[in-house]
C-alpha cells in the first residue's frame, strides 16, 4: 500500500488531451469522359461551426494531365501534396519525363501506405487523362487503397453525391436507357446541379464550387458560385 | 454501433401535386447478416394515412401497434378519422413518453387530410421532436444518400405518375449505397380516392 | 500556463494590419497585462500569437535566432511573409506530428513581392492565406465583423482597417473574458513595419445599468 496524503494523491497529473486531427470539411468529385476528366470541388474550410476560408479550393494541378482532390484534415492535406510534388520532381529529374496518371495513382497509394499506422486522414480522388489520352479517376481511402472509376464523389457530402453520379452517370436502376457516352458540358452541368443539392443539405459543403478541366490541351478552371450560409 | 442501426432501414416520403409518396426498403438484418427481405417497415393507419418506421426492428413493431391502440381510442372516442397532423402529435407524445428510455425509431408520416385532402409529410426523431416540410422527410441508415437523391430530383407539384419514379429512383439508387438497406423496396401512392402500392425488385448485395 | 486570446489580421490597399491585446491569462486570471504578442520578424514580415505565450517565446526566439543568421549572410536575402508562413506551418504539423505541439495560434503578415499578405496556422499544421483573419473567440465574433467591413469597403485604406480592428477588438472586449483593452498593431506597408500602441479603444458602458438579475 502506498502511503497516501488526501485522496487523490495517487492521481497521477493528468496532460491536457492532445487530438492530432481535425476534420476541415470539403466535398471533392471526379468524372471520366473518353477524352477529358473532370474535377471539382467546393471552395469552404471548415472547422466545427465556424469557418476559416471562403476561398480554398481542394483541387491540386500535379501535371498537365493529373489534377488531384484532396479532403478531411488540412494539415494533412498540405503536407501529402508537398510530398506529392517533391516525389514528383523528382521523377522527372530522374527520368526527364513527367510522370503519367497511373504513376501518380500508384505512388500516392504508396505514399498513403507509408502512414498506416498514422494515417494522413485524407479523401483522395485523382482525376486526370492516361497514356492512351482517355480520362480517367482513382480514388483513395485514407491508408491508400485504391482503384480506377469513371466517376467518384468524396468528401463531407461524399454519401450525398455519390448515389446520383451512379444514377445519371452511370444510368443504374435505370431501364431501357441508351448508354450514350458523356459529353464535357453535360458531366461539368451535372456537377454543378450535385454541389447545389450538397450545399443544401451539408454545412460542410458551400461558398464556392471549384473546377479543373483536364483535356489534351492541358488544365482549364472555373469556379460557380453555391450558397454561403 | 448505434442501436437505431442495428438493423438498417430506408424510409422517405415526398409530396406531389394532391398526392404523396412513402416508400421503404424490406431488409431485415442484424448488423451485416441480412435475415429477411419482407419485413414491414410502413404501416396504415387509416384510408389516406402511412406511417414509416425505421430504427431498431423490434421497437418498429411495438410502436406500430402501440400507435394502431392509440389511434383505434382516438376514433372511438371521438368517432371521426384521424387527421395526419394529429396523428403527428400521437406520435410526438408516445415518444416522448419514453424521453429517458427512448424506443429507437425515427418515424416517418406520409398522408392527405381527410377533408382537405392537402398533402402532408413529416417526421420525427426518436425522442418526438416533430418536423414537418413541404417538399421531403427521410429517416434511416441511409438518410444521408436520400438527402442526395432527393435534393436533386425533387420539384414542386409532381403527378402521381412522376411521383412515384422519383422516389423510386431515389430508394433504389440510395439503398445501393447502404450496405444494410435495400434488397427490395415498397412504394405507396397516395391520392384522394386510391393508393397504389408497388413493391421493386432491388439489387440483392 | 499563461495563454494569450484572440488575434486579427486584416488586409489593405498597400498593406496589412496584425493585432492582439497585451494580456497573459493564467487560467480566468488576468494574471499579466503587458505581455506583446505580436511581433516585428524583419522589414516585411510580422507575425501574431495566441496560445500558451512560452511556446510563444520560444517561436519568437527561434525566429529572431533565423533572422539574424539570415542577415549575417549579408547575400541581400530576406524572408519574406510567405517563407516564414511555409517554414513555420512545416515547423507547427512536425510538432504536432510528434504529439508535442507548439499550442498556438498563429498569424503572419507582410509584403509578398508588394502584394499584401495575410495567412493562419493552427498546432495542428492546419494552415491557409486570406483577405481576413481571426483566430479563437475572435472566430466567432470579429471574423464576421472584419469579412463584412472588407466586403463593403474592398479598397480600405490603413486608417479604415485600424478603425475597422479598433471596433472587432471593443466587441471581443466586451464579450471574451479573457480579453483586455490594451493591445498593439503590427502594420506592414511599402514604407516598412511598425509596431504601434499599446492602444486602447474607447468604451461605452451606458448600456450596463439595464442588465438586471444577472448579479
Amino acid at each position: 500500500m502506498i502511503p497516501t496524503f488526501g485522496q487523490n494523491a495517487t492521481a497521477t497529473p493528468k496532460q491536457a488531451h492532445f487530438n492530432p486531427y481535425s476534420f476541415n470539411g470539403g466535398s471533392i468529385m471526379a468524372i471520366a469522359g473518353d477524352d477529358f476528366a473532370v474535377v471539382a470541388s467546393d471552395t469552404r474550410l471548415s472547422e466545427g461551426f465556424s469557418i476559416h476560408s471562403r476561398n480554398a479550393p481542394k483541387t491540386y494541378k500535379l501535371t498537365d494531365k493529373t489534377v488531384l482532390a484532396s479532403a478531411g484534415f488540412h494539415g494533412d492535406v498540405l503536407t501529402e501534396i508537398k510530398v506529392l510534388e517533391a516525389r514528383l520532381k523528382m521523377y522527372e529529374h530522374e527520368h526527364g519525363k513527367k510522370m503519367s496518371s497511373q504513376a501518380i495513382a500508384a505512388m500516392l497509394a504508396t505514399i498513403l501506405y507509408h502512414k498506416r499506422f498514422f494515417p494522413y486522414y485524407v479523401y483522395n480522388i485523382i482525376g486526370g487523362l492516361d497514356e492512351e489520352g482517355k480520362g480517367c479517376v482513382y480514388s483513395y481511402d485514407p491508408v491508400g487503397s485504391y482503384e480506377r472509376e469513371v466517376y467518384r464523389a468524396g468528401g463531407s457530402a461524399g454519401p450525398l453525391l455519390q448515389p446520383l453520379l451512379d444514377n445519371q452517370i452511370g444510368f443504374k436502376n435505370q431501364q431501357g436507357v441508351e448508354k450514350v457516352s458523356l459529353s464535357k458540358d453535360k458531366a461539368i452541368k451535372l456537377i454543378k446541379d450535385i454541389f447545389i443539392s450538397a450545399a443544401e443539405r451539408d454545412i460542410y459543403t458551400g461558398d464556392s464550387l471549384h473546377l479543373k478541366v483536364v483535356t489534351k490541351e492541358g488544365v482549364s478552371e472555373e469556379t460557380f458560385p453555391l450558397r454561403r450560409d | 454501433m448505434s442501436i437505431l442501426s442495428y438493423n438498417g432501414s430506408a424510409i422517405v416520403a415526398m409530396a406531389g401535386k394532391d398526392c404523396v409518396a412513402i416508400a421503404a426498403d424490406r431488409r431485415f438484418g442484424i448488423q451485416g447478416q441480412t435475415v429477411a427481405l419482407d419485413f414491414q417497415k410502413i404501416y396504415e393507419y387509416g384510408p389516406n394515412l402511412y406511417m414509416g418506421l425505421p430504427g431498431l426492428a423490434t421497437d418498429v413493431q411495438t410502436v406500430a401497434q402501440r400507435l394502431k391502440f392509440r389511434v383505434n381510442m382516438y376514433e372511438l372516442r371521438e368517432n371521426r378519422k384521424m387527421k395526419p397532423q394529429t396523428m403527428l402529435s400521437v406520435v410526438s407524445n408516445l415518444l416522448y413518453e419514453r424521453r429517458f428510455g427512448p424506443y429507437f425509431v425515427e418515424p416517418v408520416i406520409a398522408g392527405l387530410d381527410p377533408k382537405t385532402s392537402k398533402p402532408f409529410i413529416a417526421s420525427l426523431d426518436l425522442i418526438g421532436c416533430p418536423m414537418i416540410t413541404e417538399d421531403f422527410v427521410i429517416n434511416g441508415t441511409c438518410a444521408e444518400q436520400l438527402y442526395g437523391m432527393c435534393e436533386a430530383l425533387w420539384e414542386p407539384d409532381m403527378s402521381p405518375d412522376v411521383l412515384f419514379e422519383k422516389v423510386s429512383q431515389a430508394m433504389m439508387s440510395s439503398c445501393d449505397r447502404d450496405a444494410i438497406s435495400g434488397w427490395g423496396v415498397v412504394v405507396h401512392i397516395i391520392e384522394k380516392d386510391k393508393v397504389t402500392t408497388r413493391t421493386l425488385k432491388a439489387r440483392m448485395d | 500556463m499563461v495563454t494569450g486570446t484572440s488575434v486579427l489580421g486584416v488586409k489593405f490597399d498597400g498593406g496589412i494590419i496584425i493585432a492582439a491585446d497585451t494580456l497573459g491569462s493564467y487560467g480566468s486570471l488576468a494574471r499579466f497585462r503587458d505581455c506583446p504578442r505580436v511581433m516585428k520578424v524583419n522589414e516585411c514580415s510580422v507575425l501574431g500569437a495566441g496560445g500558451d505565450y512560452a511556446d510563444y517565446q520560444h517561436l519568437k526566439a527561434m525566429i529572431e535566432q533565423k533572422v539574424l543568421d539570415e542577415d549575417n549572410l549579408n547575400d541581400g536575402f530576406n524572408y519574406t511573409p510567405k517563407s516564414l508562413f511555409n517554414w513555420l506551418t512545416r515547423i507547427m504539423y512536425h510538432k504536432r506530428s510528434n504529439f508535442n505541439p507548439l499550442w498556438n495560434t498563429l498569424v503572419i503578415g507582410g509584403l509578398q513581392d508588394g502584394e499584401p499578405y495575410l495567412g493562419y496556422i493552427d498546432k495542428l499544421g492546419v494552415a491557409y492565406t486570406n483577405d481576413t483573419v481571426a483566430t479563437g473567440f475572435g472566430s466567432y465574433l470579429a471574423a464576421p465583423m472584419l469579412r463584412d467591413g472588407l466586403e463593403k469597403n474592398p479598397k480600405m485604406t490603413e486608417a479604415d482597417a485600424k478603425q475597422l480592428i479598433d471596433r472587432a477588438l471593443r466587441v471581443l472586449f466586451y464579450r471574451d473574458a479573457r480579453s483586455w483593452n490594451r493591445y498593439q498593431l503590427a502594420i506592414v506597408t511599402k514604407d516598412g513595419v511598425r509596431i504601434e500602441g499599446p492602444l486602447s479603444s474607447k468604451t461605452d458602458w451606458s448600456v450596463a445599468h439595464v442588465a438586471k438579475g444577472i448579479q
